[in-house]
C-alpha cells in the first residue's frame, strides 16, 4: 500500500504549495494523476475525535469513522490506512505507560530504546504521509523522554525524603533516650542499665536497662534478613541510587537496641543535657565554628563503655585509628561555659568524626560503620555536624543539606 | 484468607444466626451447641487461602496434610465465634450473656502473644469486644473510652518503639505522608508563603520530608515561608510523645538546620472539639493547605464530629489544597443496623494489615507483637465501638461514608494525583514488599492496599473557588 504512494508523496511534500487543491468538501487532494488524500492537521484532528468517540482505535472501524466524521469524499480506503497507521502510532506509548510504571527503571531503560527505534520507524513511514502524523511521531517521543526522565527525578527525590524524615526519628529518639535517661538518674540514683546488660552476642550490643523492654523487644529483631550494617542515612549522596540496598530502617533499629543511659561519670551530663531544647543547636553551631573537640577525651568515654560489651572491642581499633587521624584537635577547653555540654557535643563530634571518615572510600566505610553502628555512645549516631545532619555554618548562613 | 472463609461461612452458618426470633431460644441453644462442639462443623471445609504464604503450598504427606486440615478447622472454628460474638453484641438478638460465653471459649482458645496472624487477631478482637461488654455492663450504654487497650497506656519507650518498628516494617505512613506532601508540593510550587493547617500533627514527621522537599527545589523561588498551624486539643489527650509544644520545638530546630524559614503555630479547639476557623491567624497573600490525616494505624481515632466540624470549618476558609489521609473502609447499608458488611470488612482489613506487618518482618517476634498491642489493638477497640453504635438515622447514612465522598458533597473539587506522585508511590511501596499495591481511585485519590484488599487512601481537593497556581508538574 506504501510503495505506490511513496514517490508520489515525497513528491508532493517538496511541492506542497503548488500541488494541492481544496476540494468542495474540505478535502485537500493533490492533483497527481492519481489524486491522494492529505491528511492535514485539522483533518487529522477530526479523525481523533471521532476515534476517541467511537471509543478508541482499537474499538473504531473505518466504516464508523467515517459515518462520525461525515466528510464528504472521504472513502473508507483513505480511513483503512490512516486508522491502521494510528493504531500503530499508538502502541508504542501505552506500553511504555504501562511498563515504566510497574518496573521502574529497568523496564523503562529498555522501553526507551524500543520506544525509539520504533518511534524512528514511524516517523519512517509517516514521512511519507504528511506533518501531521510526524507530529505525532514527535510528540510521543518527547512524551517517553519526558516520563523517563521524570521517573528518575522522583526516584531521586524519594530517596531524600526518606532520608529527611529518618534523621527527624531520629531525633525523636534521641530526646526521648535523653528523656528517660534524665528520668532514670533522678529515680534510682543509680545505673541500672549497666548492671541491667545483658551478656549480648548479637551484634547489637547491649540493652539499656530503663529502655530495656524497648530493646529488648528490638534485640531479637536483629537483623534477620542479613542486612549489611547499614551506613548512615547521611552517607547517601545523591550519586547513590541504589534503592534496592537502601533500608533505613535496619539502622535505626539497631540505635535503638543501644539506647541507653550512660553512665553518670562527672564526664557525661545527661541528665543536665536534657531539655535543653533549643539551645542543643546554638552548641553544635559554636562547635563547628571552633573545630573538632579532642579526640582523646571521647576515646576515654568509650573506653568506659566499651568494657562490658562482648563483640564491640573490635571496633575500637578502628574508631581510635579514626580519631589519631583526625589532624585538627582543638583544645581541650572549648569554653568554660560549654563544659557542660562538652560532651554531648564531644558525641556529636566523635559522630563528625566518624561521618567524615566514612565518607571516604567504601571497604573503610564498610568497616568504620559496623563499628559505629556498634558503638555504644551513638545516641546521636547518625547525625554529623547537627544532629540533622546538615552542613551549618556558624556564620548563620544555613544551606540545605549537601551530602559530602 | 478472609474471603474464602467468609464464603464458606455465608454458605452456611449466617442462616442460622438470622433466623426468626420466634423459636429463639431453641436457636439458641442449637446454635451454642454447634457453635461449642468442636467437631460438628457442619460442612468441609474449602481451602483457605491465607495470605502471607502460611499454608498455601499443598504439601504431598498425608500427616501435613492433616495438620492443614486442622488448621483450616481451627481458622475456621474461630471464624465462626468471631461471627457469633458479633452477631450476639450487634445484630437483632442483642444477648450479652452469649457473647460472654463465647468469649470466654474464645480466650480459650487463643492469646494476643502466640499463634498465626487469624489467633491473635481473634484474640484482639475478643479483647476489644469484652471491652465493650465490660463498659457497657458498668455504665450501661456504650462508651467513648473504653478502659484498657487504649493507647495512652501504653509507655512512651512502647509507643516510639512501636512507631518505629511500623515504619520500617510497612509503608503506610510513609505512604501518607509523601503522598499528600507532594500534592502539596505542586499546588504550591510557586508561592512564596505557604500555610497548612494540620489536624493531626502527632509528632510532626510528615512535615520533614516537605521541608526538606522545599528546600531542594532546583527551581527559581526559594524555599517558601512555611507556616504550620496545629489544631490541638485540650490537655485531655495525651499526646504520645509529648506535647504539640515539643513537636513544635522539634519543627522549628529541624526547619532551622536545613534553612526553612518556618513558624509554628496554634489553633486550640473548643471544649466540645469544635474547629473555629476564626482562630486561626492567616496571612494575605500565602497559599492555605489543610491537611488532615485520619488514620494512620499509629493514630487514636478522633470523633467524627470533630472531624467533620474541622472539615467543614475548613471549607469555609477555602483552601488552595485539603489533602485526606484515611483508611478505606467498606460501607454498607447502615440505616437497617446491618453490622455485618461493615465487621466482616474490618475483619478482612485488620487481616491484611497483620499479613502485611508478617510480611514486613518474617520472623514471629516481639517487635510485630508491640506494634499490634499498642496500635492496632487499640484501633480494633475502636473500630467496633464504631460498628457497634446505634445508628442515629439522621446522620447514619452520612456517617458511615468516607471523608473524602463528605468533602465532596461539601462542594471540595476533586484534584487530580499527577504522575510523578503515582510513581513515587510505587517505588515506595517497592521498596517494602510485592505484595503492596497503590491504585489510584478516581482521579483524586491514591489507595495503598495489600494484596487484594483496600487499606489507605490519600485524595486530595481543592476549593472550586480558589485560583489554582500553575504547577510545575503534570497532572495526569
Amino acid at each position: 500500500m506504501f510503495h505506490p504512494n511513496k514517490k508520489a508523496s515525497t513528491m508532493n511534500s517538496h511541492e506542497r504549495s503548488g500541488m494541492c487543491v481544496q476540494g468542495d468538501s474540505g478535502l485537500v487532494l493533490t492533483t497527481d494523476p492519481k489524486p491522494r488524500l492529505r491528511w492535514t492537521v485539522e483533518l487529522h484532528e477530526r479523525f481523533v475525535d471521532a476515534v476517541t468517540q467511537l471509543g478508541g482505535p482499537d474499538k473504531a472501524t473505518p466504516k464508523t469513522i467515517m459515518r462520525v466524521m461525515g466528510v464528504k469524499g472521504l472513502t473508507l480506503y483513505h480511513l483503512k490506512s490512516h486508522l491502521q497507521k494510528f493504531r500503530l502510532g499508538k502502541q508504542p506509548h501505552k506500553e511504555f505507560n504501562d511498563h515504566s510504571i510497574k518496573d521502574g527503571m529497568r523496564a523503562s531503560g529498555l522501553e526507551f530504546h524500543r520506544n525509539t527505534a520504533s518511534s524512528s520507524n514511524i516517523i519512517n513511514r509517516t514521512m511519507n504521509d504528511g506533518n501531521s502524523h510526524m507530529i505525532v511521531a514527535i510528540r510521543m517521543q518527547m512524551e517517553v523522554q519526558r516520563r523517563l526522565h521524570e521517573q528518575l527525578e522522583v526516584q531521586r527525590h524519594l530517596q531524600l525524603r526518606i532520608e529527611a524524615q529518618g534523621k527527624y526519628m531520629q531525633n525523636i529518639l534521641e530526646k526521648a533516650c535523653q528523656t528517660l535517661a534524665g528520668e532514670n538518674m533522678a529515680v534510682s540514683g543509680g545505673y541500672k542499665a549497666m548492671g541491667g546488660i545483658p551478656n549480648n552476642n548479637n551484634q547489637q550490643g547491649g540493652g539499656g536497662g530503663g529502655i530495656g523492654d524497648m530493646a529488648g523487644g528490638i534485640k531479637d529483631f536483629g537483623s534477620p534478613l542479613g542486612f549489611p550494617s547499614f551506613q548512615d542515612l547521611n552517607l547517601y549522596g545523591g550519586d547513590q541510587l541504589d534503592l534496592d540496598g537502601f533500608m533505613p530502617h535496619n539502622d535505626s533499629l539497631l540505635c535503638l537496641g543501644k539506647k541507653k543511659p550512660r553512665p553518670p561519670t562527672p564526664t557525661t551530663n545527661y541528665g543536665g543535657s536534657s531539655g535543653k531544647g533549643a539551645l542543643d543547636w546554638s552548641d553544635d553551631l559554636r562547635l563547628q565554628d571552633i573545630g573538632m573537640a579532642p579526640p582523646s577525651s571521647c576515646v576515654v568515654e568509650q573506653e568506659d563503655d566499651f568494657k562490658g560489651m562482648d563483640g564491640t572491642l573490635v571496633e575500637r581499633d578502628q574508631l581510635e585509628e579514626m580519631y589519631d587521624a583526625k589532624s585538627v584537635v582543638a583544645d581541650e577547653g572549648i569554653g568554660g561555659d560549654h563544659k557542660n555540654n562538652n560532651n554531648n557535643n564531644n558525641n556529636n563530634n566523635n559522630n563528625n568524626n566518624a561521618s567524615l571518615k566514612l565518607q571516604r572510600p567504601s571497604p573503610r566505610r564498610a568497616a568504620l560503620a559496623v563499628g559505629r553502628a556498634n558503638h555504644p555512645l551513638t545516641t546521636a549516631p547518625l547525625t554529623t555536624n547537627s544532629p540533622f545532619g546538615v552542613d551549618l555554618h556558624y556564620d548563620g548562613r544555613c544551606r540545605p543539606p549537601t551530602y559530602q | 484468607m478472609a474471603m474464602a472463609v467468609d464464603n464458606a461461612f455465608n454458605g452456611v452458618a449466617v442462616s442460622n444466626y438470622s433466623t426468626s426470633t420466634n423459636n429463639s431460644d431453641d436457636d439458641f441453644h442449637d446454635l451454642f451447641d454447634s457453635i461449642m462442639s468442636i467437631d460438628a462443623l457442619p460442612y468441609s471445609p474449602q481451602v483457605v487461602e491465607v495470605d502471607g504464604g502460611t499454608n498455601c503450598n499443598s504439601p504431598s504427606n498425608p500427616a501435613e496434610d492433616r495438620e492443614e486440615e486442622e488448621e483450616e478447622f481451627k481458622s475456621l472454628r474461630l471464624y465462626h465465634l468471631l461471627m457469633a460474638v458479633a452477631d450476639a453484641m450487634f445484630g437483632d438478638n442483642k444477648s450479652r450473656e452469649l457473647a460472654q460465653v463465647i468469649l470466654i471459649r474464645l480466650n480459650e482458645l487463643v492469646s494476643t502473644s502466640h499463634g498465626t496472624n487469624l489467633e491473635r487477631l481473634t484474640a484482639y478482637y475478643a479483647q476489644a469486644f469484652q471491652d465493650l461488654l465490660d463498659c457497657a455492663a458498668v455504665s450501661g450504654g456504650v462508651p467513648n473510652k473504653p478502659h484498657h487497650l487504649h493507647r495512652d497506656d501504653h509507655s512512651p519507650t512502647d509507643v516510639l518503639a512501636a512507631f518505629q518498628l511500623l515504619q520500617d516494617m510497612s509503608p503506610y505512613v510513609k505512604f501518607g505522608h509523601f503522598t499528600a506532601n507532594q500534592a502539596i508540593l505542586e499546588a504550591v510550587a510557586d508561592d512564596r508563603r505557604v500555610h497548612i493547617v494540620d489536624y493531626n500533627i502527632m509528632e510532626g514527621i510528615q512535615w520533614a520530608s516537605l521541608m526538606q522537599a522545599f528546600v531542594s527545589r532546583k527551581d527559581s523561588p526559594p524555599a517558601p515561608h512555611l507556616r504550620i498551624t496545629v489544631i490541638s486539643r485540650g490537655p485531655s489527650s495525651r499526646r504520645w510523645i509529648g506535647t504539640v509544644q515539643e513537636t513544635g520545638r522539634r519543627l522549628v530546630a529541624f526547619a532551622a538546620s536545613i534553612g526553612q524559614p518556618f513558624s509554628f503555630h496554634q489553633c486550640k479547639l473548643d471544649s466540645d472539639e469544635s474547629f473555629r476557623p476564626s482562630g486561626l491567624k492567616l496571612v494575605r497573600g500565602e497559599a492555605l493547605v489543610v491537611n488532615c490525616v485520619l488514620h494512620l494505624p499509629h493514630f487514636s481515632n478522633s470523633s467524627p464530629e470533630s472531624i467533620a466540624s474541622f472539615l467543614a470549618g475548613a471549607k469555609t476558609l477555602n483552601p488552595r489544597l485539603v489533602t485526606l489521609v484515611e483508611e478505606e473502609i467498606e460501607h454498607g447499608p447502615t440505616i437497617d443496623g446491618d453490622y455485618k458488611v461493615q465487621f466482616l470488612d474490618s475483619l478482612e482489613r485488620y487481616s491484611a494489615i497483620y499479613d502485611s506487618l508478617e510480611a514486613g518482618i518474617p520472623m514471629k517476634n516481639r517487635a510485630r507483637g508491640l506494634v499490634e498491642k499498642v496500635f492496632l489493638g487499640p484501633r480494633i477497640s475502636a473500630t467496633l465501638r464504631r460498628i457497634g453504635q446505634p445508628q442515629r438515622a439522621a446522620t447514619a447514612a452520612e456517617e458511615n461514608c468516607l471523608w473524602g465522598e463528605r468533602l465532596e458533597k461539601m462542594g471540595l473539587k476533586a484534584a487530580a494525583i499527577s504522575f510523578a506522585n503515582h510513581c513515587q508511590a510505587r517505588l515506595l511501596v517497592d521498596l517494602f514488599n510485592d505484595g503492596y499495591r497503590v491504585e489510584e481511585l478516581g482521579s483524586n485519590k491514591l489507595v495503598l492496599g495489600w494484596k487484594s484488599k483496600r487499606l489507605l487512601s490519600v485524595s486530595i481537593w481543592a476549593s472550586s473557588s480558589s485560583s489554582s497556581s500553575s504547577s510545575s508538574s503534570d497532572s495526569e
